[in-house]
């Protein structure tokens, strides 16, 4: 077998790998990559959806160097991303290190955290707006309380209406990237870190030294999803904010629903889309290949 | 399951083909599939198609469920797979554009022009000298008094005569006197909506319309808005939104004395107040208020408005079931399906003669104002028919909240709103 | 073959360890935060219970109330009469356990082809696979809606399972944990003569159950909690989820928040029983532990 001839071999491999594949690509290829391929050509036309497209060339990328809204959506998204990536990283980590162990009643306290995830999202809305109300809200009577003259406005403010959704959004996907961590901690032997121990190594050296290059698939894993997810925040805003006050919390993901399906520019949203899609990839390599020099 | 449904088409189809022998094609038995939404709770479909059946025994109108929030997105999803039934509605009229434009109507002029002038809203859905839908129903904006409120405060009920200033006043005075009485109610409440603001504008401002990019027009009622707002006479929109308030909990719960609304919100109240779920109470309707006082008084027909709801054919389907669709079309906005609607509690498009109907149903109010109110009206469309309207709209809609939340300054939020529709709307 | 992988009993990855020597004030003090911090976390569930023990309109009120002190049982009994609450039930269960069972079977297959078999073209169609996640579905909705239809496949309970079923993410995650299994222990299997498919099923599977227990949970809690599928594919009342029973039932009642919350208390309920039973295979470390080298 290991006189096998190397191109002989190389073909065995590409059959044994695609075998491996075939099942889920099939299903992949038709229902997702092909319409997702669809988006490329729409991109460039202009399309309402029921007829045919008409080629439009670089129209709609010309228009929307122009659309300012398209800016402040962009910008919006990216506001949220800078906070919600970092935040719910180092939230779910923690969360995962914290409950990744053989204390009384995990079991319930891993349940409570993934709860936000598992909540209906309109009654996820419903409550923090609540919490969040300006004149009657318990947030505001706490800050309040501990002697904040002037709390902020939350959700009906335009400065503050941001970070009150990055809150939210942090609250709500901890628990799916605790469950994620939680998964990749059990992957690092429990040998390196006896090995650390003997070593006289401290809780933050072992940490350093073994926990986190051992999570490193999961990180990485973790922070590209965590990245397509924050570009691609919709259900969110549109539950919590619809986009407001104002355009203050308008982003990318809602500008395209808007455009598609209320004001039927398909072709349009389609060219938005592509631009999301670019700046996901673009980030998503940069994250690939500083990963790979780490872990070479 | 569609294919079960397919095949029981299939199987009633093969029936009829055998009893009618070969001209199965030209006349005989049709089944028309209609589009409607929450079908348990709107018995509107239903009493159309059940009305239809019975003048018109040879076509049959089966209804499919679509979900209310999301109409128009799944119908679009339809409409662009080639499965969407053969008669829809046209929910609101800033859908409609997209429907007409892209080819998805089947030009109804016949049916139109056979209608009386009576059937309101036939002009909103006219495009290029052609009409694209039939409605069948025509609702309008009105004003929604609370007696009880309004005596126990001692204040004057609406007569018709009231401007937005006069509205104001009584808001404030009704807040004040209530609560002097230990009531906590506030005088008015103004839902969460763009259109409680900008649809009266609209209407009333001689010269406006959304696409002279020019929307100046706005600034007198959101001065209304923020003043009441600022007086504590009404809920302000941030507290509005971020407790979920609900129109129908504001008012049938007795929370405000005034609220306008539209006529759909009739038959709620009506229905609510028989379950239990609203409180029971005196109240009445009264002309929405109005820009100028030339407008007011019984005398006058007060200008109001609100999008109507009309019914659009398929065109991917039969010559026949076409016909059969136009009877349909004809029907629905005719008197007899008027006189069924308005025994649901529905405003029917010809409502000229079915204020009697409505206020005789039980719980109803019986003043001579309320019956004026619905009998009496210049509704103006609002979402006037225009591939700009949905995105000046939009733009409009970022307006609202920002002005309303304090964010800027009515002016300035005007100049941004206006450079805003300039240059990513009305350019192109 | 078998000599390279005996897997050893867990040993307790470090942890345990720590709390052994951790004081009990400590302790008392760890636990009290995570009390504190569930309280923070569970609030928006405990006014959900509360809600659906209200009437409709006392749900929102300014300002909030916190406790109510006449509970509206009869909401529980009202919402099987009122809905059709069980067969929306059975459908998202159905789905649910089909999705599932088809996302981490045919992903985590696929994975140990994109992450332990070499191939030309493999990190290109790799990306792809990623490349699918970072675009917004609602802007292929439209076309991938009419591909369906093509298939037959709309307004049954199979286009749901279709759509989620082959999703990219449980290819990327499961990939990214075989990534972490050391290749010399492949190796080892291939020289004793193992196929591909034998050291997946034998070695791989074995050793990523945590992984798979994750992705588990998670495809199951997205195809529970899935809204916009549903609402697009799915049209015939009788075939609808729970979360597009739900809406319909805000829609038909808009007012009827109480008995809405009714329903959203029922379909987080059999979730949180999957997510107790699943949990625990993240504290056992069932077999990774037991590598050597």
């Amino acid at each position: 077998m290991t006189t096998m001839p190397v191109r002989r071999r190389r073909w065995r491999n590409t059959a044994v790998g695609l075998s491996f594949l075939l099942p889920n690509f099939i299903g992949f290829l038709i229902l997702t990559l092909i319409p997702v391929g669809l988006l490329f050509y729409y991109a460039f036309t202009e399309w309402n959806v029921f007829g045919g497209a008409t080629w439009t060339g670089l129209d709609n990328f010309r228009q929307m160097a122009r659309d300012t809204t398209f800016w402040t959506a962009l910008r919006n998204t990216l506001y949220y991303a800078a906070f919600h990536i970092p935040l719910t990283l180092g939230v779910s980590l923690g969360l995962a290190l914290l409950l990744n162990r053989k204390l009384r009643g995990v079991a319930f306290f891993r349940t409570v955290a993934f709860f936000p995830y598992i909540t209906s999202i309109v009654a996820v809305a419903q409550i923090w707006n609540m919490l969040f109300s300006p004149g009657y809200g318990p947030v505001n009577e706490l800050l309040r309380w501990v002697g904040v003259d002037n709390p902020p406005g939350w959700t009906t403010s335009a400065d503050w209406s941001m970070p009150a959704v990055i809150l939210v959004g942090t609250w709500r996907d901890m628990g799916y990237y605790m469950l994620l961590f939680l998964a990749g901690l059990q992957t690092i032997p429990g040998q390196l870190y006896e090995a650390a121990r003997v070593d006289g190594a401290s809780a933050w050296q072992r940490f350093r030294a073994v926990t986190l290059p051992g999570l490193r698939p999961t990180t990485f894993f973790i922070t590209v999803l965590l990245t397509i997810g924050s570009f691609k925040v919709f259900d969110l805003i549109l539950v919590m904010t619809n986009g407001g006050p104002g355009q203050s919390t308008l982003v990318l993901a809602q500008y395209i629903f808007r455009k598609g399906f209320e004001e039927n520019q398909f072709g349009y949203a389609s060219a938005v889309s592509i631009v999301l899609f670019a700046i996901c990839l673009v980030v998503t390599v940069v994250q690939f290949v500083v990963n790979k020099r780490r872990s070479s | 399951m569609k294919r079960s449904l397919a095949a029981v088409t299939a199987l009633l189809l093969g029936l009829t083909g055998c009893s009618s022998g070969g001209d199965a094609e030209e006349s005989g038995p049709v089944t028309l599939t209609l589009a409607g939404w929450s079908l348990a709770t709107t018995p509107e479909f239903k009493t159309l198609a059940d009305g239809f059946k019975s003048s018109h025994p040879d076509i049959t109108v089966e209804l499919k469920e679509y979900d209310a929030a999301n109409y128009d997105t799944q119908m679009i999803a339809d409409l662009a797979a080639g499965k969407a039934p053969d008669v829809y509605v046209q929910k609101n009229l800033k859908n409609f554009f997209t429907y007409q434009d892209g080819k998805q109507l089947v030009d109804v002029s016949d049916v139109a022009a056979k209608l009386g002038p009576e059937v309101g809203g036939v002009s909103a859905y006219q495009v290029d000298g052609k009409t694209w839908a039939i409605p069948y129903r025509a609702d309008s904006w009105v004003l929604y008094y609370n007696k009880a409120l309004f005596d126990k405060a001692g204040v004057k009920h609406p007569d018709g005569s009231w401007t937005w200033a006069e509205y104001a006043t009584a808001a404030k005075e009704l807040t004040t006197k209530l609560k002097a009485a230990g009531d906590k109610a506030l005088g008015a409440y103004q839902h969460t909506w763009q259109s409680t603001d900008q649809g009266f504008a609209l209407a009333q401002t001689a010269g406006a319309s959304l696409e002279s990019g020019d929307y100046s027009f706005l600034k007198p009622y959101y001065q209304t808005s923020l003043d009441l707002q600022a007086a504590g006479a009404q809920v302000s929109l941030g507290d509005a939104t971020t407790n979920s308030l609900t129109y129908q909990a504001q008012f049938g719960k007795q929370s405000a004395a005034m609220m306008v609304m539209g006529t759909w919100y009739i038959a709620t109240l009506l229905n609510q107040q028989a379950k239990g779920d609203a409180d029971t109470f005196e109240w009445g309707i009264a002309p929405a208020p109005q820009l100028t006082k030339a407008t007011t008084g019984t005398s006058a027909t007060p200008v109001t408005f609100a999008d109507p709801t009309g019914l659009g054919i398929n065109p991917k389907i039969s010559a026949k079931k076409i016909a059969a669709a136009k009877e349909f079309l004809a029907y629905a906005a005719g008197a007899d399906a008027a006189k069924a609607l308005a025994g649901i509690g529905v405003t029917p498009a010809d409502n000229s003669s079915v204020a009697d109907t409505i206020f005789s149903l039980k719980g109803a109010p019986g003043d001579d104002l309320s019956k004026f109110t619905f009998a009496t009206h210049d509704t103006k469309p609002e979402n006037p028919v225009s591939k700009y309207t949905a995105p000046l709209q939009n733009i409009l809609k970022d307006l609202h909240t920002e002005v309303l939340s304090g964010t800027s300054p009515i002016d300035a939020a005007i100049t941004k709103a206006q450079d805003r529709a300039k240059n990513e709307v009305l350019s192109k | 073959m078998t000599t390279v992988l005996v897997p050893e009993t867990a040993t307790p990855a470090e942890v345990p360890s720590v709390t052994r020597r951790s004081s009990r004030p400590w302790r008392i003090l760890g636990y009290a935060a995570l009390g504190a911090a569930g309280v923070v976390v569970l609030l928006p569930f405990y006014w959900m219970v509360l809600s659906s023990l209200k009437t409709n309109n006392e749900v929102f009120t300014i300002p909030v109330r916190w406790i109510t002190t006449d509970p509206v049982w009869s909401n529980y009994a009202d919402i099987w009469s009122k809905s059709n609450m069980g067969a929306w039930l059975g459908n998202t269960v159905f789905l649910s356990a089909v999705v599932t069972l088809l996302q981490v079977a045919t992903g985590s297959f696929a994975a140990y082809g994109f992450a332990k078999v070499h191939f030309p073209g493999r990190d290109v169609l790799f990306l792809a696979y990623i490349g699918t996640l970072a675009v917004p579905w609602q802007s292929y909705m439209v076309p991938q809606f009419v591909m369906m239809t093509k298939l037959q496949l709309t307004d049954s309970l199979w286009s749901i399972v279709a759509l989620q079923a082959f999703g990219a993410l449980g290819v990327f995650m499961m990939k990214q944990f075989y990534e972490t299994v050391p290749d010399e222990l492949l190796d080892a299997a291939r020289i004793d003569g193992m196929s591909e498919y034998g050291i997946y099923r034998r070695i791989m599977l074995p050793l990523s159950v945590p992984a798979l227990a994750s992705l588990t949970l998670i495809t199951a809690v997205t195809t529970w909690n899935d809204y916009m599928g549903p609402l697009i594919y799915l049209r015939s009342p009788d075939l609808w989820t729970i979360q597009i029973g739900l809406k319909s039932f805000i829609s038909q009642y808009n007012a009827e928040y109480a008995l809405i919350m009714t329903g959203s208390v029922l379909s987080v309920l059999p979730i949180v029983v999957v997510f107790l039973l699943g949990q625990r295979y993240f504290v056992e470390g069932i077999a990774t532990t037991g590598l050597k080298g």
